[in-house]
Parts: structure tokens; C-alpha cells; sequence
């Protein structure tokens, strides 16, 4: 019997019984379902995520000082930092190349009778326009002028503007942050939401103002730019270093590109082995229902197998006719599984607009372990069948 | 004349619970070319055990069975399905074919077993079905046809592979009597053109369509002795 051969006869086996097959089928469908979907779609996720890393537009070089703890919430901190940290950073730390200190409150923005809360009032410096490959559209960015002179003056994002100005020119006008009254200097270029934040909503004052007008020294994060990748991990070891000595002891972290693209990972990981475990559960299911349907399939085709020995079946010919059954049984459930965990991943992507990243590795292994448990279930029911006696088979009734 | 079964001192015994019941006790006899030979004898004589002996589909205890000269006592269960593949027809009473399909599908599965394409396949099982008399309903399934058809359809799967002997058990045990004489014409037929036949029957009028005659009782040769063979027209219309 050619493999060939063999594969028709089992074909028409299952086709015979479209409804039964589909049912048996049904574990491995769901299983390779929740995988192959679940994969692509945080696979796109990934994707999404890198996406807005780059327009973010700081590149792998980019890092932030916060304080507190590893994993610790960054708004959590007690500890202080000060715009004479993030001199002292500057000055010691040859390995930067721009850093830049934020002090970040909410605040309410007023103009004549419109105001607006803004989530991210940003003291900062003339660094944060190199850093975030930003610019400005109207006027100019902050100066170190406007640093050390503790300016009022503030640059405003093309959302903000519009909704405070209309269409008239807001530069020259000026607008009060938490009562003070602050010159518009500028615009941002439009730059679209990152993360699910309207970045043209921003709204930049030198983080000198910034103390006077949230009346705190401390800051919300401490931006910083390494000369080279290869150069991050002893920037981020010299800035560790600075800080211990400042404050007596080990207590601000510095998270990285690298860092954030790791916990990513292993926000992924930690999902793939959720989904994996239920996959493996669910075929584990999907495989007994294969050999449990197997076995009824050899139980109703005893009498055939009898017929099929006394025409000259050798023993392998049975196993491999039922063999051949199960792992297309499986491997149907398989395809099945696949193109539909796709098609909803595509689906929901297309939706929300976010870019399809089908995983070939994916499709590649869930077609093997479909496969595999084919055969496994399959080896038992097939082995039956192959050891059945020709005599005792063709009296069966 | 070339020999083509030989048995030699067969014994099987079955155990049925913790009794022992002998089913062949010290058989011996020939079939050479040619031969269509008719065994009988009543129920739990031997005869169905003696066909699966000759049929490879057993062993026996003690003694000897050649096929073609090849002692096939001494086979592994692979060979002997080859055996079973190349040299045997089967015919059964209860017909045995694979109601799932079509006439010239069933015809074809011996050949499955063997090194055939597809096209020498069909080739081969048309011509035995329109021996048969049935090319006509090559397409259909075996419930849409009568037990005689059916019958023909099995016996072209018998000869599909050319066999050296095809070994019928009971062939006309589940037909009407006018079936049951189509049926005997066709190997009357098969016979006249040289194929060596063994038949298994309780029947009388089927015996005496055939040329010889071993009675067996109690798994031991009674009489062997020839046949005034009652011919059957040749009618397959």
C-alpha cells in the first residue's frame, strides 16, 4: 500500500462521517485555535509596542531616572530628586550625552474665559528637543536662557493651542498655569498620540518655572541620552553611581529601552505560557477524543480488517490505514485551528489598527504538534487493529 | 499435473473455556491443478478450519500445509499475508465486501496489497468484473445489489490477483437457488478455464457440481472420491 493510497482510503474514512469528524476534531481545533490566535495577536501587540517606542522618537540610547525601587511604581517614590541631581548626572557622567530633569505636575492652563486641565504640564530643558526628535512649528523651543533666567514662558502642543486659541495666533498671547501668567513662545509639531497619550496636548515651561509654579523641587524623572548603545550599560552604572553618592545610598533606578522592550518580553512570555498551558489542555482533551473515536472505529470495522488480512493486509498495512486516519484527523483539526486563530487575530488587528505579525514559527509548530497528537492517539486504536486475529475478525458480527 | 496444495498430517486443536475440542485430527490430501474439489461434512466436522489452514489465515498444530510446493506451516504472519495477497482467492458465504465501496473499489483491494498504479488497478479489475459478468454496475455499492451480484462481486475480487487457487466457504450458503446455480455456473466456468477450486458446502447439489468430493468427520478424511459432475448451462445474463 503506497502512502498515497493510504491517504485516500483514510480521507474517504472521514469524510463519510463529516459531523463525527468535526467533533473529534474539535479539541485540537480550539487548542491550536487559542494558541495561533493569542500569538499573533500579542505578536502584533509586540509590534504595536515598537512602533510607538520609535515615533516616540528617542531611539535604543534613550533612558529615564526615576526614583524608588526595581518594578516599583514611579509615582510611588518618596525619594527626591533634584534639578542639582541631574546637574551633578550632567556633569560627572561622560558616558551622556543629554540629560534633561522633568518636573511634571497636572495643572490647570487658562486663557480669557477657556481653560484646560492638562495631565502633563513638563518643567524641562532645551535637551527634551534633541531627545524626543520633536520641533517645533511656530516660534521657538526653550532656551538656556529661559532655564536660568527662570522664565515664564511655555511652548504648547497644536491640540492645546486650538482649543485655547481657536484659530488665532497664540504666540505672544499669554496663558496662566496655576495662576501665573506664562508667555507662549511656541509650538509643538503635530506628533499624534503615543501609548494612549495625545502628545499634542503637551505643554513645556523650563523646569526652573516649574519649581516656582508647582511650588516643589522635586522631580518626576531625570531624561538622559547615551553617546553610543554600546555605552547604556556603563551610563547606567556611572549615573548609579553619582546618585549613591548624593543621597548615601542605592535609591533610584534607571530603566532603560532595553529595560521596558524586556518587561515586555516577559509580559509576553508570561501570556504565551498561560495560553500554551491551555493549549496543551485542551489537545491533551482533543487527543483522547481521537483515540477514544479510534477505537469505536476499530471496534465497527473489525469484520473489514478481517477481510482486508485475508486479502493480503500485512499487519503495517492496518496500522498505518488507522495511523494515517488519526494523524489527518488531527492534522485537519490542525489547519483548521490555524486559519482560524488567524483570521480573528487579522480580524481584531484591522480593527483596532494595529500591524498583523503572523508567526511562521507559530504555524510551524502548531502543524507539528498536531501531527504528534494524531499519532500518539492514533498508535494505540491502530495497534489493536493491526494485532486482530483474521480468523476471529471475519466471524465477528 | 502440477500440485498445488498438499496437506500433510494435520492437527488443530481449539480450546473453547478448559475444554479442548480437536477440530483436525491427522489430515492428508492433494489438489492438484485444475481440481475443483467440493469438501463436506457436518457442522464441526473441520472444514471451516481446514479452509483457514489452507487459506494462511491459521496455524496449525502439528502437521503441514504447501501452497505451490512452499511449506507455508514454517511462514511468518507478513509472508503468509503475502501469500494470502498473491496465491489465494477468498470467497465467502456472508460475501465480506466493504459496504462503504463501490463494486470495482472492492474488486481493487487485493491490489492495494500488491505494486500496482492506479491505471493496471482498473485495468485489471474491469476485466474481472465484466468476467463476472457485472461491468456494468461497477460504480454502484454493495447494498444496492442482490446477494447473487454481490457474490460475482466477491468472486471477481477472488481472481483480481490471478491466484493459484481461490478457496470458496459456503459461497451459495446465503443465496436463492437461482442464484445460488449462477453462481456455481461461473466457477463451473472459472473451472473449464483452468482455475483450481476448493469449495466448502453442506449442500448436496452443490457438491455435485464439482468434480471431487473429500468428506470429512470428526476432523479425519471419510471418503474422497470423484464426482459425476452436473454441468451448469453457462448462463450470465
Amino acid at each position: 500500500m503506497t502512502f498515497w493510497e493510504a491517504i485516500t482510503m483514510a480521507w474517504k474514512d472521514i469524510m463519510r462521517a463529516k459531523m463525527r469528524s468535526f467533533l473529534t476534531m474539535l479539541g485540537v481545533i480550539i487548542g491550536i485555535f487559542s494558541v495561533i490566535s493569542l500569538v499573533t495577536l500579542g505578536e502584533g501587540m509586540k509590534g504595536f509596542m515598537y512602533e510607538q517606542i520609535d515615533k516616540f522618537g528617542t531611539g535604543p540610547t534613550y533612558m529615564e531616572v526615576h526614583g524608588g525601587k526595581e518594578g516599583q511604581l514611579a509615582a510611588m517614590a518618596t525619594v527626591k530628586m533634584t534639578l542639582s541631581d541631574a546637574k551633578a548626572i550632567e556633569d560627572r557622567c561622560p558616558s551622556l550625552e543629554l540629560v534633561d530633569p522633568r518636573n511634571i505636575q497636572s495643572g490647570k492652563i487658562t486663557y480669557l474665559d477657556k481653560s484646560y486641565t492638562s495631565p502633563f504640564i513638563s518643567g524641562c530643558s532645551p535637551a527634551l528637543m534633541e531627545m524626543m526628535n520633536w520641533g517645533v512649528s511656530q516660534g521657538r523651543f526653550l532656551s538656556d536662557v529661559d532655564v536660568l533666567g527662570r522664565k515664564k514662558v511655555v511652548v504648547l502642543g497644536q491640540d492645546l493651542a486650538r482649543k485655547l486659541f481657536g484659530g488665532f495666533p497664540a504666540i505672544g498671547e499669554k496663558v496662566r498655569i496655576n495662576g501665573s501668567k506664562f508667555l507662549v513662545i511656541g509650538l509643538f509639531k503635530k506628533k499624534g498620540s503615543i501609548m494612549g497619550v495625545n502628545m499634542d496636548e503637551y505643554v513645556a515651561i523650563p523646569v526652573t518655572a516649574a519649581e516656582d509654579v508647582f511650588d516643589t523641587d522635586k522631580l518626576a524623572e531625570i531624561g538622559a541620552v547615551a553617546r553610543s548603545i554600546e555605552l547604556v550599560p556603563q551610563a547606567v552604572a556611572e549615573i548609579k553611581t553619582v546618585m549613591a553618592e548624593r543621597h548615601g545610598k542605592e535609591d533610584i533606578r534607571v530603566d532603560t529601552m532595553e529595560n521596558s522592550m524586556a518587561i515586555m518580553d516577559t509580559i509576553m512570555s508570561a501570556l504565551t505560557a498561560i495560553v500554551t498551558g491551555i493549549a496543551a489542555i485542551s489537545l491533551l482533551v482533543g487527543g483522547i477524543g481521537i483515540m477514544n473515536i479510534m477505537l469505536v472505529a476499530v471496534n465497527e470495522r473489525v469484520r473489514e480488517i478481517g477481510v482486508r488480512k485475508a486479502i493480503g493486509a500485512k499487519k503495517r498495512d492496518i496500522l498505518v490505514q488507522f495511523l494515517t486516519e488519526s494523524v489527518i484527523i488531527s492534522l485537519l483539526g490542525g489547519v483548521i485551528g490555524i486559519s482560524s486563530g488567524v483570521g480573528l487575530a487579522s480580524f481584531i488587528m484591522v480593527i483596532i489598527g494595529m500591524p498583523l505579525v503572523v508567526s511562521f514559527w507559530a504555524i510551524l509548530l502548531a502543524t507539528f504538534v498536531a501531527t504528534f497528537v494524531g499519532v500518539v492517539s492514533g498508535v494505540y486504536p491502530a495497534m489493536r487493529a493491526a494485532a486482530l486475529d483474521p480468523v476471529e475478525a471475519l466471524r465477528y458480527e | 499435473m502440477s500440485r498445488i496444495v498438499k496437506v500433510e498430517d494435520l492437527h488443530r486443536t481449539y480450546i473453547l473455556g478448559k475444554v479442548e475440542v480437536p477440530a483436525l485430527r491427522g489430515l492428508s490430501f492433494e489438489v492438484t491443478k485444475g481440481e475443483f474439489v467440493s469438501i463436506t461434512g457436518p457442522s464441526g466436522c473441520g472444514k471451516s478450519t481446514l479452509m483457514h489452514l489452507i487459506g494462511c489465515l491459521d496455524h496449525p498444530d502439528s502437521g503441514t500445509v504447501y501452497l505451490d510446493d512452499i511449506n507455508v506451516s514454517k511462514l511468518n504472519d507478513n509472508q503468509l499475508a503475502e501469500i494470502r495477497n498473491k496465491k489465494i482467492g477468498f470467497v465467502f458465504q456472508t460475501f465480506n465486501l466493504l459496504p462503504r465501496l463501490s463494486a470495482i473499489e472492492n474488486v481493487e483491494l487485493p491490489l492495494i496489497y500488491g505494486f500496482f498504479t492506479p491505471r493496471q488497478m482498473k485495468e485489471k479489475s474491469m476485466a474481472v468484473l465484466e468476467k463476472v459478468g457485472l461491468a456494468h454496475r461497477a460504480e454502484h455499492r454493495p447494498p444496492e445489489m442482490s446477494g447473487g451480484e454481490r457474490q460475482r462481486v466477491a468472486i471477481a475480487r477472488a481472481l483480481v490477483v490471478e491466484p493459484s487457487i481461490i478457496l470458496a466457504d459456503e459461497p451459495t450458503g446465503n443465496l436463492d437457488s437461482k442464484s445460488s446455480e449462477e453462481i456455481m455456473a461461473i466457477f463451473q466456468g472459472l473451472n473449464n478455464e483452468g482455475a483450481t477450486i476448493i469449495m466448502v458446502t453442506h449442500e448436496h447439489d452443490i457438491a455435485n457440481c464439482t468434480k471431487r468430493n473429500i468428506n470429512l468427520k470428526d476432523g479425519q478424511v471419510l471418503a474422497d472420491q470423484p464426482v459425476k459432475q452436473v454441468c451448469l448451462p453457462a448462463d450470465r445474463s
